[in-house]
């Protein structure tokens, strides 16, 4: 589904450059929830918007679904960032003046699929996520949770290959995490999606199926859960983010 | 909702506000500049001010200004809206849209959007000016020269105005979708528009290079004329006031920036400073604005002021209630006819006084004018016979004034204004004489110059020359001067007035002349080039106006007919009718660029209020008080307004006074008072600004829900 070789990628600040990512690999396969932890700064975000399409690498290549995206024009880009990626962001992006259902439906909208079908994907989408009874407020009128579930569905609406998530629980409360990290797990149970989440919490990451931990621009360590019960996974995960701290 | 069409008219009406705010600005700008064109180009006005005179280059000074302001105002609050716009585009274009989808749909809204405002201030600028015209007739002064015209060829203004939003809307419009950092809305981040670290030195180096400026920009064209002998165009001579304008934005660059007092109570002020840093240029910018337009607005506001005050200093300092002069070939009423006519009105005449004058030719030098690629070069020719000047024998100084004066023979005194200055109207220093009818001239010298308001610009000879030199000449080169005074008994103003028709309605076509008007030189213009440019034919040829008897109540009558009686009452009575359009049309430009300021600065301070409400919100949580969030948000608005008006209002002052200076080497007792009396216009300046600062703290107030 996802692969990413030998990823470069710096930032030229004044006469200072800085190695952001320095020759990440890794893979994502269909139907995976796939998490990236790191200490701040160790390139999480960078990968994520790599992959995203939103900053080009220095080198190394991006393939999704096989095709090489460093090749895209712009607006081939722009077709790969609605049809085929799904997003949610840590502070939703929602946009105010459009009503829940209408913020799922943009990006059916923007791809000029809108037809029935997409409407009833997205009452489809409200009722998997448990905002059915709220489809029609604006998000002024929401919560946190609330905005970030209609954030995921928005991401689902048009069936993309992969959803990447960009800490979509940093700005919520426990309760409301737990309620987002659930809606990630119905995505993939019911719709079969792929997930690849950057997260600083490793409750969240512990409900994936392998964990990527970078440091420095570098895949550190990549622990896989298998059959192992969410919460010794999280404990594993937290031994070696210790263990690295004490490096 | 099944379309990105339909997703961005959703989102247009919920945005209402913030179309509202740059439709308003497009249409306050257009409407601005529709309304001022309309006025400078009707011809109403252009027939009042001269061609090439100072109140017509103040008027188009203070036009181009104000088109500069508009502009730059327009371009701010495009800025404005598509930085609010920026998050969504950001959200389209991460969620898959291409720039040439939102593109598709901004530019053609901008581009309606520009146009039905800038459409809609065309249209109503018109209306708007001949309101305020009209609304000045009513409660101000009305006069028959004060009809309204308009020409409207004056809507290529408006309509290259419009044409300049429509294309900087879209030209940044199509920037920012192309510029739009899909990261930077996903980040969160703010661009931040820091004053890049500002040297505590541009605080005086503005205000030097601000009147370097000012004394450049004013004094080359003086310096062209007077030491190269030429008269250099204005695209060259121009560009010597941009240092002023570099030195105000650095001035105001350092008041933003570093602020000009003490840094002790530094910690008061951190927020409010510190916002101003981040919205720096911005800030900057709209001050600029508003200085330049403050600074019009006072520069057309102090010319009432300064006209009305030396007008009736002067009126108040002649040395005799009624003067009037007259061609010895008229049939004017003589002393009897005059006394008699006084009487009716139960006037009653004290003194009077006449003294016979005559036109004689006189010595000096003329530009002679060639026209080349840089403009107009001038040489000086001596003449002997290069013009006329008007002579009294002494007896008939003396009997005018009550003097004693005793000029020797040979000698010629030129007559002064009562402060003893040429006022740098007229040569004192002859050497020769001629009378034009016989052809004989005499040398003279120059004796002790005499001082006088009512006689200025003539000369004084000994009797016995004054005979001899006046010997054979005819009619048309005599004159009598008469003063007289009245007590304060009857109806003087109606007796002035009655007087005045009487002279005008036995004076002769051949003496509608213009004040300049000199038959020495008009023999001189027609033997090198045809004709006299102050000729009626002349006159009228060149679209101007010529000295019309029908028309003695209007101001180019009053101020320029050559035989135009002085009588005090008359004058001082008249004085605003006279020179209503001239009043009005500065009172019009004062108000027009205050307005402007005014609606500047209260968008400013709302844009501030709007784009740091987050700040405020996170203060709040911080605990800070209402009192010191009033404090802080209060302290920015007054600097948005207080730093324009001090500097607005004190460079036009300073620059006014050193005009006022310039013209003739000093300051004289007019001057001075009208510059007093133009203190008291900045304090009604100072009170509405005042007024409209309120407001906006008001305003700002309820959008930061303090």
């Amino acid at each position: 589904m996802l692969t990413v070789k030998n990823l470069y990628k710096s930032y030229q600040v004044g006469k200072n450059r800085f190695d952001v990512l320095c020759g990440v690999d890794l893979a994502v396969r269909k139907g995976e929830f796939v998490a990236v932890m790191g200490p701040s700064g160790s390139g999480k975000t960078t990968l994520l918007n790599c992959i995203s399409c939103y900053t080009p690498a220095d080198s190394g290549s991006i393939l999704l679904d096989g095709v090489e995206l460093a090749r895209l024009k712009e607006d081939e880009l722009a077709e790969v960032r609605n049809r085929k990626l799904g997003f949610v962001f840590q502070d939703f992006l929602l946009l105010d003046g459009l009503s829940v259902r209408e913020n799922i439906l943009l990006p059916a909208i923007l791809s000029g699929n809108i037809n029935s079908t997409a409407e009833a994907r997205a009452d489809q989408l409200c009722d998997v996520f448990g905002i059915s009874a709220i489809r029609d407020k604006y998000p002024a009128e929401i919560s946190g949770g609330e905005k970030q579930r209609t954030a995921v569905a928005r991401a689902l609406i048009n069936h993309p290959l992969l959803v990447l998530a960009d800490e979509p629980t940093g700005n919520l409360d426990s309760k409301s995490a737990r309620a987002v990290i659930g809606t990630f797990e119905q995505a993939r149970q019911a719709l079969g999606a792929t997930i690849f989440m950057v997260t600083h919490d490793s409750y969240a990451a512990s409900h994936c199926d392998r964990v990527v931990i970078l440091q420095d621009g570098r895949v550190r360590r990549t622990l896989e859960k298998g059959g192992m019960e969410r919460g010794a996974f999280q404990d594993a995960l937290l031994d070696v983010i210790r263990e690295m701290g004490k490096e | 909702m099944n379309s990105f069409t339909s997703v961005w008219a959703r989102l247009r009406s919920r945005g209402r506000s913030r179309y509202a705010l740059l439709a308003g600005c497009c249409f306050f700008s257009t409407l601005l500049i529709t309304a001022y064109a309309f006025m400078m180009r009707a011809p109403t006005i252009l027939e009042v001010l001269p061609e090439g005179g100072d109140s017509r280059k103040q008027m188009d000074m203070i036009f181009v200004l104000a088109v500069l302001g508009c502009g730059v105002f327009t371009a701010y609050a495009a800025g404005l809206f598509l930085r609010q716009r920026s998050r969504e585009t950001g959200v389209f274009l991460a969620l898959g849209a291409s720039r040439a989808q939102v593109q598709s749909l901004l530019l053609p809204e901008l581009c309606m959007l520009g146009l039905a405002s800038c459409g809609a201030g065309a249209v109503l600028g018109a209306p708007l000016a001949f309101g305020l015209w009209q609304l000045f007739r009513v409660f101000v002064v009305d006069s028959s020269e004060m009809l309204l015209r308009f020409d409207f060829k004056s809507l290529v203004w408006p309509l290259a105005f419009a044409l300049y939003t429509v294309l900087m809307l879209l030209w940044l419009g199509r920037r920012s979708v192309r510029k739009a950092s899909i990261m930077e809305v996903v980040r969160q981040s703010h661009t931040a528009e820091p004053v890049r670290a500002v040297p505590r030195r541009y605080g005086w180096q503005g205000i030097l290079l601000t009147v370097a400026g000012c004394l450049c920009g004013y004094l080359v064209p003086t310096i062209c004329v007077r030491w190269l002998h030429w008269y250099a165009p204005s695209f060259f001579t121009a560009p010597f006031y941009l240092p002023a304008l570099a030195g105000l934005y650095m001035m105001l660059l350092h008041t933003v920036a570093n602020g000009w007092g003490r840094k002790t109570l530094w910690h008061r002020d951190i927020l409010s400073v510190s916002m101003m840093r981040f919205e720096g240029r911005q800030t900057v910018r709209n001050m600029l604005v508003m200085t330049v337009l403050i600074g019009g607005a006072c520069f057309a506001g102090f010319y009432a002021p300064m006209l009305g005050t030396g007008s009736m200093m002067s009126y108040d300092a002649r040395p005799v209630d009624f003067a009037f002069h007259y061609r010895a070939d008229q049939d004017m009423p003589q002393k009897d006819e005059v006394l008699a006519l006084a009487g009716e009105y139960g006037v009653e005449v004290t003194r009077w006084a006449e003294a016979p004058m005559a036109r004689l030719g006189v010595d000096g030098e003329h530009q002679v004018e060639t026209e080349g690629p840089l403009g107009t070069t001038w040489e000086a020719v001596y003449s002997e016979l290069d013009s006329s000047a008007l002579f009294l024998p002494e007896s008939g100084w003396n009997a005018l004034t009550g003097e004693s004066v005793d000029i020797a023979p040979g000698q010629a005194a030129a007559v002064l204004d009562a402060s003893g200055s040429s006022q740098g109207r007229f040569d004192p220093s002859i050497g020769l004489v001629t009378n034009t009818a016989t052809g004989e001239s005499r040398p003279v010298s120059a004796a002790a110059p005499l001082r006088h308001d009512m006689l200025f610009g003539y000369f004084v000879l000994d009797d016995g020359d004054w005979a001899a030199m006046t010997a054979g000449l005819p009619g048309a080169w005599r004159e009598e001067m008469v003063f007289f005074d009245v007590a304060e008994s009857g109806d003087e103003y109606a007796f002035a007035k009655a007087l005045f028709n009487e002279i005008v309605d036995r004076s002769g076509p051949e003496v509608a002349l213009h004040s300049s008007w000199d038959p020495v030189v008009r023999q001189r213009c027609i033997e090198e080039e045809g004709s006299y440019f102050l000729d009626r034919e002349s006159l009228l040829a060149n679209g101007e106006t010529a000295i019309d008897y029908s028309l003695r109540d209007s101001s180019e009558f009053r101020l320029f007919w050559q035989y135009m009686p002085q009588f005090r009452v008359l004058d001082k009575v008249d004085f605003v009718r006279t020179l209503a359009v001239f009043l009005i049309l500065f009172i019009f430009i004062c108000i027009v660029c205050f307005a402007a300021a005014a609606v500047i600065g209260f968008v400013r301070s709302l844009t501030i209020a709007l784009e740091n409400r987050r700040v405020y919100e996170d203060l709040r949580h911080l605990g800070a008080s209402r009192g010191w969030m009033r404090r802080s948000a209060r302290s920015q608005v007054r600097r948005v307004f207080t730093v324009p008006a001090a500097a607005g209002i004190g460079l036009i002052y300073i620059f006014y006074g050193m005009i006022m200076f310039f013209n003739d080497g000093r300051l004289s007792a007019g001057e001075l008072a009208g510059l007093g009396s133009c203190l008291l216009l900045i304090a009604v300046v100072a009170a509405a600004l005042w007024g409209v600062y309120r407001l906006a703290v008001r305003g700002v107030f309820r959008v930061l829900e303090l």
